[in-house]
């Protein structure tokens, strides 16, 4: 992206204080927009749904970014050759349950067919601690890049629990890229001290996260 | 609707092109779309795609051969009742003998944006001398689009109430000067010759007052403006390029004038007679005979006279030729190699956008992909589009208890109007990104034998003056069309600072075209391609994008 942006200067803090593998999403007024209105305790839950939803596909979008490619020709209708890249097939998404999955609809509108796992993880009411109650994924998930979805992080126990589990699958860590919308600086570093090969691209990073994602896009607060 | 016409009437006849959505009254005008009032909301308002607005033989009423005004949209609005007979199909307008093809409006604009002034010729001539049939045989002759007739009919003074009684004992002097509003009509007249969009009043007969409705006139090439005291105002007569008197002889002009007042308006003989002795007569003598001196060309007979409308048209035609000029050619062919202006905002070329690029770009690509990946694509370009709006700080509550210092849209006017047929494409993103958005609609297409764009047809919001536009087209190659529509909007009041020309791909002579006419319009695109090819697609380009997304393209052979 356009490094010598101004407003991505914070950005590249970022990167250098938690190094490569963290990737902000290229801050603009519009996504500071949409953050606004998902913060504001004001707003509806329709409106919620709406601009959870556009803050979503930018963040799909940006994350497939972050997926290998190889350069490749082709002609285009007037004749000409456009030098163009090829995106490798044998990705997959993996949600975590229940947040994550509203993720899911913002990488189905960009892939149509890719293949979707789940993972539940549950955190005990009273030791706070995360536990994986419940995981499905592709078959050959040990060979695939894995775009994992959850929107809020905030100490990062629920990721690390299902990083972990990615792994007993095969699944290697640098083929593992976290699709965040909000996250604390602490569990940027919880997950990457864990975990320092894998991505992970947020829209934000901030002490508060905004914990009533899940309810609020659900309908269940 | 023709029905609900008031049949009163002064002296000449008014007609003219357009309406607006709410204009519910008043007799309908033969109009090439086919459509029938979907947005009578009074959000929106029309403007006319092609207007030819004169009737065409407005007197005597033209029996037979005509369908029903209902189906079509309430166009022109006129007080005269004859004008309501008029036939309407797609795309044509029929009139006695001949066929108009409704062709769009060619460019009405130089290289660098600005204005071409329309042709405006006024015609002069007493009450009943058959300025109108003038009028509308020039229009016939002409055998062009984009061609507003103008009359002063829709400006006379509103009366008060002892006016009023006056009028209805037909002592009221409608041809003196002073019951014109001349003012109005030197300020109409003027926004008309600057190609601007006016609201010209419609003069209601029967309460001497201006209805609460205003017809549109908006694009005219053309303009023709008629009346008995045409020739009067010094300022009017300057504005005029062609100065056209019909002369008729009195006799007959009385005779036309008691047939129509007596057996079209149900007036009684006396009181036409009086009128015209004491009225229309004396204000011939004084005020309309001597505005012959000022005339370019004298018309005796009126409309029957075959030779002198050739002539007319003749050097009509020779006129715009002169102005007319190769808009597309010109443009594809400058500013070759020159760095690129800093209004425009490509984005990032991400890994992404090169893929979806290369999907769309191939020309092997299935159409049902080609429509995925270029809603991606679109999608993408418009969620950048919004992040160039103005912002403001704004400080909100969060559930958990603390303040966010976040950032709000500083205006929520913004529209979206689409460059058919390729823009629409991009109509469901805007949608998808911006709730309740307006979305008005531009349709300009590109004559093959001239290769230039013409505009054919317009719909925009009727606050448009106020709103930030994103104006939307799948792919900008020489800029020709791009520009035509910008110039539609600030035609309409638009800021040229509120409007952003929103595209999948630019080729890089579109965008210098743009910046050069426009400095300030903003212009978002995903892609610059340094060429335009012969046949103004982009290199490399997309090919047809329109063809491609809506299965339309020509098979191979």
């Amino acid at each position: 992206m356009g490094s010598s942006d101004p407003e991505l200067l914070s950005t590249h803090e970022n990167c250098i204080e938690y190094g490569t593998n963290l990737k902000i999403l290229a801050s603009n007024d519009q996504v500071k927009e949409l953050q606004t209105i998902l913060r504001d305790r004001n707003t509806s839950r329709s409106d919620f749904k709406f601009y959870a939803d556009r803050l979503i596909r930018l963040v799909i979008e940006e994350s497939l970014n972050q997926l290998p490619f190889t350069d490749c020709k082709v002609i285009t209708p007037t004749g000409a050759t456009y030098n163009g890249l090829k995106y490798q097939s044998g990705n997959c998404g993996v949600s975590i349950v229940r947040s994550g999955e509203a993720m899911e609809q913002g990488l189905r509108d960009c892939c149509r067919s890719i293949r979707i796992g789940k993972i539940l993880v549950e955190s005990d009411a009273d030791t706070h601690e995360a536990k994986v109650v419940y995981a499905r994924f592709p078959e050959n998930i040990a060979q695939r890049q894995v775009l994992l979805m959850y929107p809020i992080m905030s100490t990062g126990n629920t990721v690390a629990q299902a990083v972990n589990v990615l792994k007993e699958h095969g699944v290697k860590e640098d083929c593992i890229i976290l699709s965040n919308l909000f996250c604390t600086p602490l569990a940027v570093k919880t997950v990457m001290d864990s975990f320092p090969k894998m991505k992970i691209l947020t829209s934000e990073l901030h002490p508060v996260a905004p914990n009533h994602f899940g309810q609020k896009y659900f309908g269940t607060d | 609707m023709a029905a609900k016409i008031t049949t009163f009437e002064p002296p000449s006849s008014a007609s003219s092109d357009s309406d607006c959505a709410e204009t519910q009254a008043d007799v309908s005008e033969v109009f090439p779309d086919g459509e029938l009032d979907e947005e009578r909301s009074g959000d929106y308002y029309t403007t006319p795609a092609s207007p030819i607005t004169v009737p065409y033989c407005p007197r005597p009423p033209s029996a037979g051969s005509q369908k029903s005004p209902k189906a079509r949209r309430q166009r022109t609005t006129s007080i005269n009742k004859s004008a309501a007979k008029k036939t309407a199909t797609e795309s044509v307008l029929r009139t006695q003998h001949r066929t108009i093809y409704t062709a769009g409006r060619p460019p009405w604009y130089n290289l660098a944006g600005q204005q071409v002034e329309p042709f405006i010729i006024g015609i002069c001539g007493g009450s009943a001398s058959g300025k109108t049939s003038v009028a509308a045989k020039i229009i016939a002759d002409l055998d062009m689009p984009w061609v507003t007739l103008l009359s002063m009919d829709s400006f006379y003074k509103v009366l008060n109430e002892k006016q009023h009684q006056l009028a209805h004992n037909n002592e009221y002097n409608f041809d003196h000067p002073d019951a014109f509003d001349f003012d109005i009509l030197i300020e109409t007249l003027q926004r008309l010759k600057e190609g601007r969009k006016v609201e010209v009043p419609i003069y209601n007969f029967v309460t001497h007052a201006r209805d609460t409705q205003t017809k549109t006139m908006y694009g005219a090439n053309v303009i023709i403006f008629e009346g008995i005291l045409a020739f009067y105002n010094p300022k009017l007569l300057n504005m005029l390029d062609m100065k056209v008197f019909v002369d008729t002889d009195a006799d007959i002009r009385l005779a036309r004038r008691l047939k129509r007042d007596i057996s079209e308006r149900g007036r009684d003989l006396d009181g036409v007679i009086k009128q015209y002795t004491k009225m229309v007569q004396p204000a011939f003598n004084h005020y309309i005979a001597p505005l012959m001196v000022h005339a370019d060309i004298i018309v005796p007979r009126g409309g029957e006279n075959e030779v002198a409308i050739h002539l007319i048209v003749q050097h009509v035609h020779a006129q715009l030729q002169l102005r007319g000029f190769k808009l597309r050619e010109e443009l594809a062919h400058s500013y070759v190699g020159q760095p690129l202006p800093d209004t425009v905002h490509l984005l990032p070329t991400t890994p992404q956008i090169r893929g979806l690029h290369t999907f769309i770009r191939n020309k092997d690509t299935p159409r049902d992909e080609f429509i995925f990946y270029s809603k991606r694509l679109i999608r993408l370009v418009i969620e950048y589009t919004l992040s160039l709006m103005a912002f403001v700080e704004k400080v909100v509550e969060t559930p958990q208890g603390v303040c966010y210092n976040g950032k709000r849209m500083a205006t929520n006017k913004i529209c979206g109007v689409s460059i058919l047929r390729a823009g629409e494409t991009m109509e469901q993103a805007v949608c998808d990104v911006y709730k309740d958005i307006r979305i008005g609609k531009i349709l300009i297409q590109t004559n093959f034998s001239t290769g230039e764009p013409e505009l054919f047809y317009l719909r925009l919001p009727k606050d448009i003056k106020d709103y930030k536009v994103i104006l939307m087209d799948a792919t900008v190659a020489t800029g020709a069309a791009a520009m035509m529509a910008i110039r539609v909007l600030l035609d309409h009041d638009v800021l040229e600072s509120n409007i952003l020309i929103v595209s999948l791909l630019m080729a890089e002579s579109g965008v210098h075209s743009i910046a050069y006419a426009f400095p300030k319009v903003q212009i978002v695109t995903s892609a610059i391609d340094p060429e335009v090819n012969d046949k103004f697609y982009v290199m490399p380009g997309i090919g047809n994008f329109g063809d491609r997304y809506f299965g339309t393209e020509p098979s191979e052979e």
